[in-house]
C-alpha cells in the first residue's frame, strides 16, 4: 500500500490497515513487556500492570488527545478538529481496524487481571486505564469531548 | 528475586476473586468475542418489494437534457467579435470607437517596449511553459519576475500565479481555514468570493468602505471571543479589503482598517488588482496612495491583467508568509505557469512603471477626476456617476430615487451602451453573474479612464455617454 498515494485524501485515514501495521504493533506491544519482564527488580503482575499502563497511556496519547495530521492536506483544516482515532477509515465504524485496536487493550487487561492473580490493587490500576482507551473508541463517543476537554 | 509466578495460583486466584470482578471480566470477554466475530461495518442493504420497485420504476421521469430554452438575450449567444488589437481604439465592425471599456489604464499592453521584451522571450522560449511551477514550469524569467515584483513593493518575497482571478482565490484558503472568520467588505470583486467561500471559515461582511460597521462586528466578534477564551486562541481572525474597488471604484480606508488592524489582532490581506498602476505616487496601490508601509499589512495580492497589461497574479509579503503557498496555493501548485513571454512582458512593465510611475499615475487620475466632473454635471437628473473621483473606474448607474427593477435599469443599460457606441465610444454594462454574488452592486455602466486620454476625447465620451442617457430616458420614458 502506497502512503499518501494518489487519491488519498487523508493518509491519516489508511495507515493502520496498511500491510504489516497490525503485526508491527503487536509486536511492539511484546517487545516492551518482554522488556519490563527481564528487569529483575519487577514481579511478574508488575510486568502486566505496567505493559498494560505505558500501552494504554501512550494509545490514550496518541490515538485520543493528538488531534490533526502531520501531512498537508487540501482539507481546509477538517481534521484539525479530529482526533487520531476519529479520522481512521475516514470515520466510519466498526471496520476491522477498528475493532482490532478496540479488542487489543481488552485482551490485554483481561490478561493482566489473571496474571496478577486478581489483586483488588492491580484490577484497579488496569481497569482505570483501560477506560481510557475504552470509552473514546466508542461508536456513541464519535466526536464527543467529555466536558470540552481538547476541544479546541 | 521475587517470587516465581504459577499458574495454578493464577486459577485458584480467579476462583477466589470477587464477585464484581468476575462480573466484570465476563462482559468484557463477551462483548470482545462479540465485538470481533459478530460486529461487522456493513451498510444496510435497502430491501425493496416487488410493487415498491415497480412503483419507484412507474414515478421516474427523466428530466430534459436541456432544462429550458435559453434567453436569446443571454450573453454567450451574443457575443461581439473585437477586429484587430484591442488597443486605444476598437474596432467591433463598425468603424473605430474610443475604449473606454478594458481596464488597461496605463496603456502597456500598446507599449511598444513590452512588446519586444514579450517577442524576444518568445523566439527564447517559445509560447507555453510546459509545465507546473512545482515541475517543469519555472524558468529563469519567472524568478526575475518575483523577485522584481517582490523589489516593487518592497516585500521580502513574491509568488506568481498564472491567473489573475486564482491568486485571490488560491491564496485566501491558503491561510484561512475551517474554525476561522473572515471580516471581508461586501464590495469584494468575486474571485475574492470564490476565495472567501473556498475557504471553509466563518465569513462576516462589513458595509462597502465603512470601517464604523466593521469596528461593530469586530467588537461583537471580541464579546463572543471573551466567551469561550480557549476557542478564540484557536481561531484566526482575518481582514480582506480591495484597495480600490472594481464593483464600486471607490478607494479602500486603509488608514483606519489598518488601525483596526492593531487594535482586533487581524490579518489584513488586500487586493491591488485595480490599484496596481493606478494610485500612489509609485504606482504600487492603496498602500502607496496613504503612504503605509507594507509592513501593515499581511499579505498583498494582485492581477498584473489590469493595469500591468499582461496576465497572471502576484502574492507578496514577509517569506514566512508568501512561500506557503508554494505547496498551499492550489492555482500555485495545480496550474500551468505563466507563459514566459507574459512573464518577460510583465517585467518590462515594471521596469517602465517604476521610471515613468511619477508622471503616469497623476496624469491617469487628473484623467479620472476630469471624466468624473464632467459626467457629474452632463448625466441627466435621473442617473449619477459613482466612485472615488480620482479612481480610473467610473460606474454610471440610475440613482436609487428612479425606482426602476433591477431587470429594467439593465436593458436601459445596455441600450444606453448601443446608443454611446453609435456615438463613437465603447463602454459596457458592468457584468455580474447576480445570483452568485454576495452582495450585487446596482446595475451600472463601467467606464475606464487611461492616460492616453486627451482633452478632446473626454469631452467625447461625455458628451456621447450623457447624450446616449438622455436619449434613452426619453425614448423609454424611464
Amino acid at each position: 500500500m502506497l502512503l499518501g498515494g494518489h487519491g488519498e485524501v487523508n493518509p491519516n485515514s489508511s495507515w493502520h490497515s496498511s500491510r504489516g501495521a497490525i503485526l508491527s504493533y503487536l509486536t511492539g506491544v511484546a517487545v516492551l513487556h518482554v522488556l519490563l519482564l527481564s528487569i529483575p527488580i519487577f514481579s511478574v503482575p508488575i510486568a502486566w500492570t505496567l505493559t498494560n499502563c505505558i500501552h494504554n497511556m501512550a494509545s490514550f496519547l496518541f490515538l485520543h488527545l493528538m488531534k490533526g495530521t502531520p501531512w498537508h492536506l487540501q482539507d481546509q483544516g477538517q481534521a484539525r478538529q479530529l482526533t487520531a482515532w476519529e479520522q481512521i477509515d475516514y470515520g466510519r465504524q466498526w471496520t476491522s481496524t477498528r475493532r482490532l485496536l478496540t479488542a487489543v487493550p481488552v485482551i490485554m487487561f483481561l490478561l493482566a487481571c489473571f496474571y496478577t492473580k486478581y489483586q483488588f490493587n492491580h484490577f484497579v490500576v488496569n481497569a482505570t486505564t483501560l477506560l481510557f482507551v475504552l470509552v473514546p473508541k466508542l461508536p456513541q463517543f464519535h466526536l464527543v469531548r467529555l466536558f470540552g476537554i481538547n476541544k479546541y | 528475586m521475587p517470587k516465581m509466578w504459577n499458574v495454578y495460583e493464577s486459577f485458584q486466584a480467579l476462583l477466589e476473586a470477587g464477585p464484581y470482578h468476575l462480573a466484570f471480566e465476563g462482559f468484557l470477554l463477551v462483548w470482545v468475542i462479540w465485538l470481533l466475530v459478530a460486529a461487522k461495518s456493513r451498510p444496510r442493504p435497502i430491501k425493496l418489494t416487488k410493487k415498491e420497485e415497480e412503483q419507484l420504476l412507474a414515478e421516474w421521469t427523466p428530466e430534459p437534457l436541456l432544462s429550458s430554452a435559453p434567453d436569446p438575450e443571454h450573453p454567450a449567444l451574443n457575443t461581439r467579435t473585437v477586429k484587430g488589437k484591442l488597443g486605444h481604439y476598437v474596432d467591433l465592425g463598425s468603424g473605430p470607437l474610443l475604449n473606454l471599456a478594458s481596464h488597461d489604464y496605463l496603456r502597456f499592453s500598446e507599449h511598444e517596449g513590452i512588446e519586444t521584451a514579450a517577442l524576444e522571450c518568445l523566439h527564447q522560449y517559445g509560447v507555453g511553459s510546459c509545465g507546473p511551477r512545482g515541475f517543469y514550469g519555472t524558468t529563469e524569467v519567472h524568478l526575475a519576475l518575483e523577485q522584481r515584483l517582490a523589489e516593487f513593493f518592497q516585500c521580502e518575497s513574491c509568488v506568481l500565479y498564472s491567473y489573475g482571478f486564482s491568486t485571490m482565490a488560491s491564496a485566501i484558503p491558503a491561510y484561512a481555514k475551517s474554525g476561522d472568520v473572515i471580516f471581508a467588505d461586501e464590495a469584494v470583486s468575486f474571485c475574492i468570493q470564490r476565495g472567501l467561500q473556498a475557504s471553509r471559515s466563518r465569513i462576516v461582511y462589513f458595509r462597502h468602505n465603512d470601517s464604523g460597521h466593521l469596528q461593530q462586528l469586530l467588537e461583537q466578534q471580541a464579546i463572543i471571543d471573551s466567551k469561550n477564551p480557549k476557542k478564540a486562541n484557536a481561531t484566526r481572525r482575518f481582514l480582506v479589503v480591495e484597495g480600490l474597488y472594481m464593483n464600486t471604484g471607490n478607494i479602500c480606508r486603509l488608514p483606519e482598517l489598518v488601525e483596526l488592524r492593531h487594535k482586533y489582532k487581524l490579518r489584513l490581506f488586500i487586493d491591488e488588482s485595480c490599484a496596481f498602476g493606478t494610485l500612489g505616487p509609485h504606482g504600487r496601490g492603496a498602500l502607496d496612495h496613504f503612504n503605509i508601509p507594507m509592513s501593515e499589512v499581511d499579505l498583498i495580492m494582485g492581477s498584473l491583467e489590469y493595469g500591468g497589461g499582461s496576465t497572471g497574479g502576484f502574492a507578496a509579503g514577509t517569506s514566512f508568509v508568501v512561500e506557503h503557498q508554494r505547496l498551499n496555493g492550489l492555482g500555485y501548485v495545480f496550474s500551468a505557469s505563466l507563459p514566459p513571454l507574459l512573464a518577460a512582458a510583465a517585467k518590462q512593465m515594471l521596469e517602465i512603471l517604476e521610471a515613468e510611475a511619477k508622471d503616469l499615475v497623476p496624469t491617469l487620475q487628473h484623467r479620472a477626476s476630469q471624466l468624473h466632473s464632467g459626467l457629474a454635471v452632463a448625466l441627466p437628473a435621473k442617473m449619477c456617476v459613482s466612485g472615488s473621483v480620482i479612481s480610473p473606474i467610473k460606474h454610471v448607474a440610475f440613482k436609487p430615487s428612479s425606482g426602476l427593477t433591477v431587470k429594467q435599469q439593465e436593458s436601459a443599460l445596455h441600450r444606453i451602451v448601443q446608443e454611446v457606441e453609435q456615438r463613437g465610444v465603447a463602454v459596457v454594462v458592468a457584468s455580474l453573474l447576480r445570483s452568485k454574488e454576495v452582495c450585487p452592486p446596482p446595475p451600472s455602466i463601467r467606464l475606464v479612464v487611461n492616460v492616453r486620454l486627451t482633452d478632446a476625447e473626454i469631452t467625447t465620451a461625455i458628451t456621447a455617454v450623457a447624450d446616449a442617457c438622455a436619449a434613452v430616458i426619453e425614448a423609454e420614458a424611464l
